[in-house]
């Protein structure tokens, strides 16, 4: 097994304050792997430091073995890692289309002086991407929606034209952050199948971070709990469930008030 | 049938309010002609409120509410000068372009009745029968409820008509704002009235600064208030090389064009460098130090001997074509039309590639644009130098053309007025810019006899436009498209939870 991603004691602090202590995780290669622990324990905060929005404190973050530490944003995009946001973070003027297809930015290679002079590499390129962007519109369930401002879509097409347009980066590794969050349990049911589908069709090393913990257990081959910033359980999700310092910190007594 | 009647309305409103504008300006009775200024307008509304409408009859009902109520507006206004003039009043006192000859054209040489009549039937049945004909000519071509360039863009929907390329290939966009331009440059010669070419040649230079502009605030999204510098890199370009004063370097004018438009676009992206990592509001006001700044330095002792200080530079050489000079304001006509044709072209091309989403995304969010691999930065200057290098070429012909440049030229005013043009014509749209150009260049000359309150009346008008019609006067595609749909999915809106969440704000703070 290859790993895809691995974390080595990745510290991120702000102020007096520790969001991210010291956290080893390592994800194998089409692997779906799941970040859970409560509000303000630092997934999102983990997350930004892999995307490159942060830089760790300490601590070194590897992608099939090349460190990411200190690359720009858009370098880490353009190496195939790509993610979703907590708060659905289209861009709401742009046509569903066109949201997928900045998604595809890094791997198009036209410049602004092919675009003006219309060169025929940009005017293939361009019709490539489009048509490759309206397959991932399709492949979402969004056909036909192609132009709608994304700002008028509804919540849940929302999310799923973000994932596409995630998708149109051609990465290798996925990043959710809170994927179902605000969708019913129909939604959620759907939203979690396609998932896996993604794992089984494209390929994908998926990390998501995810609070419906009939998602977590249904889809995940790894768990990683994180508490105050600290990894206090790792494992499959039984072993997981199992854990008395998971339940603890996490899953409360009655198990029925945390599963949403 | 309601909302169409409404659609009308509004547009009947603002056609006949922006032609009304034109007339107060004195735009048409000295620049062009009424019959043709009228013609164009009442044309424009017409296919405005015609086109991408599939239905015929809900065609008609729009193009009738709104060639009536323009009609009736402008006949209105017809009617009331005319009648005043015939009453004695001196419109001219208040109105300065109002003159009795103007006035005459407005009537068409008719009495106060009859002009309203004739200025209601022209408006109304030019509104109408473009509109109709336009609906006929478009449904031929198979068009549906979506606009050529999102059609083009998702490719879902190929269209075999004949005329149709005129909406949706770029070719047919060139074509149609070339017809638009000979319109403007042929009509008044064909239709008798009085043209100063030199007018055009003004406004045609603030068009091409704003359409600029436009790259840099309506695509990419920069709030750039320091634009007046670029705008004097190249006036004083052209000065220096070729004027007798300072240097007595007396290049070619022509020469100078490049070298001006370079330099301009060089410093843009220097400038930008440090300043583009700012976002928002802090670049906003860099940008405005920027120009102050070079006003400021222009006036300066120490550069006295360099730029002859504030005395400006006079004498600055002008065009020469096949051994004549070719400096008549018709000339620069020529030359600034041809700058802004190539602004057009840029922007058109540049708009729904890999590079125009890259800054539409950068506007709409740049963090995440980012994200998706966007190098902001290089965008962002990219955008900059592109605008910078047409605020030069504004400048170069501006000093050439006035035959003198000084620090007074360049104030903050003038980055203020172009934002303006861009703002109120409509961020992002080519035909919004120009509108805007002509609305905002001319608004100022009408009020000229209120002296002291003309800057107040003129904010005035820009605070009411932006709470009235905050897309501007002509919408670019994008913005229609957000408008429309919100109308028809206000019960789908999503609700979109406060975005506590910002990461690039703390990057860099946090550590």
């Amino acid at each position: 097994m290859t790993l895809a991603l691995e974390t080595q004691q990745v510290v991120k602090r702000f102020g007096g304050l520790t969001a991210v202590n010291h956290v080893d995780l390592q994800v194998d290669e089409k692997q779906i792997a799941s970040v859970i622990g409560p509000n303000g324990a630092g997934k999102t905060t983990y997350f930004n430091c892999v995307t490159g929005f942060y830089t760790p404190d300490e601590g070194d973050i590897l992608y099939y073995g090349k460190s990411l530490v200190g690359l720009s944003v858009d370098r880490i995009a353009g190496l195939g890692i790509a993610r979703t946001y907590q708060n659905i973070r289209l861009f709401p003027a742009m046509t569903a289309i066109e949201n997928i297809l900045v998604g595809h930015h890094p791997r198009m290679k036209s410049n602004w002086i092919g675009s003006v002079l219309r060169t025929k590499a940009t005017v293939e390129e361009e019709r490539v991407s489009t048509q490759r962007a309206t397959e991932l519109l399709n492949f979402v369930g969004l056909k036909g929606k192609g132009d709608h401002a994304a700002r008028n879509l509804p919540y849940g097409d929302q999310r799923r034209l973000e994932i596409a347009r995630a998708l149109a980066n051609e990465p290798k590794l996925l990043l959710l952050d809170e994927p179902t969050a605000g969708m019913n349990p129909n939604e959620t049911a759907i939203l979690t199948a396609f998932i896996r589908q993604l794992r089984d069709e494209l390929a994908l090393t998926i990390l998501l971070i995810e609070h419906d913990m009939r998602v977590v257990m249904t889809i995940s081959d790894q768990v990683t709990v994180l508490d105050y910033g600290t990894k206090i359980a790792e494992g499959s999700p039984t072993e997981v469930q199992k854990n008395p310092a998971v339940i603890e910190a996490y899953l409360g007594k009655p198990m029925e008030e945390a599963v949403v | 049938m309601r909302d169409s009647i409404v659609k009308g309305l509004q547009s009947g409103l603002l056609f006949a309010g922006v032609l009304i504008v034109i007339h107060l300006i004195g735009f048409s009775t000295i620049v062009i002609s009424v019959l043709s200024a009228t013609i164009f307008f009442a044309l424009w509304c017409g296919i405005a409120v015609a086109r991408r409408d599939p239905s015929l009859s809900n065609v008609v009902t729009k193009t009738v509410s709104a060639g009536l109520l323009g009609g009736v507006m402008v006949g209105l206004f017809a009617f009331l000068v005319t009648h005043a003039q015939a009453a004695g009043t001196n419109l001219r006192d208040e109105l300065a372009a109002l003159s009795p000859d103007a006035v005459s054209q407005i009537s068409f040489g008719q009495g106060d009745v009859l002009a309203f009549v004739f200025n209601l039937l022209l408006f109304a049945g030019i509104t109408i029968a473009g509109g109709i004909v336009w609906q006929i000519f478009e449904s031929r071509g198979g068009a549906a409820a979506v606009t050529g360039q999102t059609r083009r863009l998702s490719g879902a929907v190929t269209s075999s008509g004949q005329w149709h390329w005129i909406t949706t290939t770029s070719l047919g966009r060139v074509v149609g704002y070339g017809l638009i331009a000979i319109l403007f440059l042929v009509l008044p010669l064909v239709i008798p009235g009085t043209l100063s070419y030199y007018t055009v040649s003004s406004v045609l230079i603030y068009v091409l600064m704003a359409l600029g502009l436009n790259i840099v605030v309506g695509l990419a999204g920069l709030l750039d208030l320091g634009y007046v510098v670029f705008f004097a890199i190249g006036a004083y370009t052209a000065a220096l090389l070729t004027a007798p004063a300072p240097h007595n370097l007396l290049w070619n004018y022509w020469v100078t064009i490049p070298i001006g438009v370079a330099l301009a676009a060089t410093i843009g992206v220097t400038l930008g460098v440090p300043v583009l990592r700012l976002r928002g509001d802090y670049l906003a006001i860099v940008t405005l130090g920027f120009g102050e700044a070079i006003q400021v330095l222009m006036k300066s002792d120490a550069l006295t001997a360099f730029s002859n200080g504030p005395k400006g530079v006079s004498a600055i050489g002008q065009p020469m074509l096949f051994g004549q000079l070719f400096n008549s304001p018709f000339d620069f006509v020529i030359i600034s039309a041809i700058g802004v044709a190539i602004v057009i072209f840029l922007t058109t091309r540049l708009q729904n590639s890999r590079v125009g989403r890259a800054w539409v995304a950068i506007r709409e969010d740049e963090t995440v644009a980012q994200a998706m691999g966007i190098n902001t930065l290089y965008y962002k200057l990219l955008a900059f130098g592109i605008g910078a290098s047409f605020a030069g070429l504004g400048g170069l012909l501006y000093a050439s053309r006035n035959q003198f440049i000084g620090p007074e030229d360049n104030t903050l005013l003038v980055s203020i007025n172009i934002l303006s043009i861009v703002i109120v014509g409509g961020m992002g749209s080519i035909p919004g810019v120009i509108v805007g150009a002509f609305v905002l260049k001319g608004i100022p000359e009408i009020l000229r006899d209120l002296e002291n309150f003309r800057i107040l009346i003129f904010a005035a008008l820009l605070v009411l436009m932006m709470i009235w019609r905050p897309q501007g006067i002509v919408p670019s595609a994008r913005r229609r498209l957000e408008m429309s749909h919100d109308e028809a999915d206000a019960d789908q809106e999503p609700e979109s939870p406060p975005d506590a969440y910002q990461p690039s704000a703390n990057k860099g703070v946090a550590k």
